[in-house]
């Protein structure tokens, strides 16, 4: 079964699949590894790129034995790597500039558990979840702050499956204060994140730091309204990777229409929508 | 995506989505209204059996029929029943008769059937599953209705045919199968269990004649549909009708028992002008053990509106194709397990979110979809 395959990788490499987990860590040098407060990636931002070969392999996945998964580490490419280490060593920086001081865990890192709950493996994830908070406990962590919506999405969830959480989870948009757009002179449309939109109450803080910071957003009732913008179709790609590509497809159409500068909140919709468009991670905009 | 869905369901999101925004801007009574209702809809999920009971004995004391059944099987056997054979059946939409299969079960008896809602209408030419709750025919560009129309009836129709000139033409040959029918049947949008009455919204007039035009009309509805009363079920029309974008609606219908009259002496009468039978038949079909799970009991909240299809980007992009028909889209995932056990449709959501934003009952759709994926991860392990 699928679920108990990504268990089994989840124990092996805290990972859904066989990773490096120097991909992982290699962004950051200078960081604490110990504190009460960290830093968590969840390898979300490194490894973004690889849904892609991860979603061809899935329907494979059940019928091979969980130790011959493509028989070695999957990697993502120099460029991908450089951009994703720019994008957490900025968010790091960001949140120094306002005063937060926090560790990371570098390799030790565990993967939150995300694509299990997104699966609906929740006996898997529970389980998963239960580890993982034994984990951070144990290395004495009370605040974790988070920078992608699908892990603070499952961190969030933690509390339905281990008794007493009490952990603060923290995205990172809510940490950071003032930015300033590096482009104020043309316009940009937001692709929001759909978990971070409408499950987890962040839609408003980063429309706030990037109508704030200068850049100039276009928006349109049927397009980017809270309750019509496309998702990604990334969470659709290990099920179906051809329709996860239509939606993809589907939704820069639309965004282009209202500017061909794309802003995104979320490595997933970075990794889908490329392919289609002029995308960029809201905070490659900022600074 | 085919070219014809993407023109179509464009255009149905243009004409629809500002339209709904606006009625809920404009009435904001809607939204409390919505709220009271999914309260008394809770409140009967919660103890289904009893409401179910309490509905069959109240429309027996208007003077009709009332059955409950548990499947197709036993549905079919009563519609055959009551409508024989050799007859003219006209339907007002009824997507509980389509889950049942009747309308084929009732041709196979060798009766005349024609559908009476254009959507539906064009369903049946077609030979189509419908690809949205409440307009089943969204699929089809005008130009297309067109063709179908010529095709099939030799309608005086092409492609550059106006959709007035469109509904006119249907108007026109239906009119006389409603004059000649023998049967109406119809589903509710809600039925009252206090009193027995059942409430219809609608806006082309084709379930006012289907059910009060034949001497017999039979309603077949799902559980989920009784409410505790004529009044929650009257605050049930008006919600399905603002959040479907159709707001007011053109006409709402109430029917308890066959026609009656009180003109002598004030003395209440039956049969007067319209039907002299009337019959409702409660279809259980997995809804009841749906009711019994505290996450699946949110989708039985379902008022098919049919406004978390037109936000949805699986729905949009998938040639309303999602779900088994009649149930298509976010909601038709959720009901593809509940009426046929069938995960699948489940695994396709992505969890956008839109759905449950804009949906009037407040069901968490992607939650009761992530539980379905779970339950049918959970089958396939099994195996
Ligand atoms: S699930 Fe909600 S939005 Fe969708 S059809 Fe039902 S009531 Fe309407």
């Amino acid at each position: 079964m699928l679920g108990k395959l990504i268990y089994d990788y989840l124990q092996k490499y805290s990972f859904p699949y066989p990773i490096d987990k120097k991909i992982c860590s290699g962004w950051a040098k200078d960081l604490p590894s110990k504190g009460e407060t960290i830093l968590y990636t969840s390898c979300m931002y490194q490894t973004a790129s690889l849904s892609e070969v991860y979603s061809k392999f899935i329907p494979y996945a059940e019928k091979l034995s969980p130790l011959s998964f493509l028989g070695r580490f999957i990697k993502p490419s120099k460029d991908e790597i450089e951009r994703a280490y720019r994008i957490l060593n900025k968010i790091a920086q960001l949140l120094k500039r306002n005063g937060i001081n926090f560790a990371y865990l570098y390799e030790e890192e565990p993967y939150s558990g995300a694509i299990l709950l997104e699966l609906g493996y929740l006996d898997e994830f529970g389980q998963y979840a239960k580890s993982v908070y034994n984990f951070f406990k144990n290395k004495g962590i009370k605040r974790i702050i988070t920078v992608d919506p699908h892990t603070h999405n499952a961190l969030s969830r933690y509390n339905e499956f281990v008794e007493h959480f009490d952990l603060e989870i923290v995205s990172y948009l809510e940490l950071v204060k003032d930015v300033k757009g590096v482009n104020r002179e043309e316009t940009f449309v937001i692709h929001d994140s759909c978990l971070y939109s409408r499950f987890l109450n962040l839609r408003d803080v980063y429309r706030d730091l990037i109508n704030k910071s200068g850049i100039k957003i276009v928006e349109d009732e049927l397009i980017t309204g809270v309750d019509t913008s496309f998702c990604c179709g990334s969470p659709i790609k290990p099920i179906n990777p051809d329709l996860s590509d239509k939606i993809a497809k589907a939704r820069v159409e639309q965004l282009s229409k209202l500017s061909k500068n794309i802003i995104v909140v979320c490595p997933m919709c970075y990794a889908n929508l490329s392919k289609y468009g002029n995308v960029k991670d809201w905070i490659e905009v900022v600074e | 995506m085919s070219q014809d869905w993407e023109i179509a369901i464009q255009r149905t999101i243009n004409n629809n989505v500002p339209r709904v925004h606006k009625i809920l801007e404009n009435h904001k009574y809607i939204l409390d209204l919505a709220k009271k209702l999914r309260e008394a809809k809770m409140r009967v999920l919660s103890d289904l059996e009893t409401y179910v009971e309490q509905t069959l004995e109240a429309v027996k004391r208007t003077g009709g029929n009332a059955y409950f059944v548990n499947n197709a099987e036993e549905a079919k056997e009563i519609v055959g029943k009551i409508v024989g054979k050799g007859k003219i059946v006209v339907f007002g939409k009824s997507m509980v008769a389509y889950e049942l299969g009747i309308r084929k079960y009732l041709q196979q008896l060798g009766n005349e059937v024609w559908e009476t809602d254009l959507g539906e209408f064009l369903i049946q030419l077609a030979d189509e599953p419908p690809s949205h709750i409440i307009a089943p025919a969204v699929h089809m560009t005008k130009e297309r209705v067109a063709k179908l129309l010529k095709e099939k009836l030799g309608f005086d129709v092409s492609e550059s045919s106006s959709h007035e000139e469109l509904v006119q033409k249907v108007r026109e040959f239906l009119r006389n199968k409603f004059l000649s029918a023998n049967v109406g049947i119809t589903g509710a949008n809600a039925v009252a269990a206090d009193v027995g009455s059942i409430v219809l919204v609608e806006n082309e007039g084709n379930i006012r004649m289907s059910t009060v035009v034949p001497p017999v009309h039979i309603a077949i509805v799902g559980v989920e549909k009784i409410v505790p009363t004529l009044e929650d079920a009257l605050i049930e029309a008006l919600v399905q009708a603002a959040y479907a974008g159709l707001y007011p609606p053109t006409y709402i219908n109430v029917t308890s028992g066959p026609s009656s009259t009180g003109d002598i002496e004030m003395k209440r009468v039956s049969p007067a002008h319209g039907p002299k039978e009337f019959h409702l038949i409660l279809v259980d079909n997995g809804r009841l053990k749906a009711s019994k799970d505290p996450i699946l009991r949110e989708a039985l909240l379902c008022i098919r509106c049919g406004r978390c299809h037109l936000h949805c980007p699986i729905y949009r992009v998938l040639d309303g194709s999602w779900g088994d028909a009649p149930y298509s889209g976010p909601m038709g995932a959720m009901w593809s397990y509940i009426i046929y056990n069938d995960y699948k449709p489940a695994l396709y959501c992505t969890h956008s979110g839109n759905c449950k934003e804009v949906c009037p009952m407040k069901i968490n759709i992607p939650r009761v979809l992530e539980y379905i994926k779970y339950m049918g991860n959970k089958q396939r392990s099994d195996k």
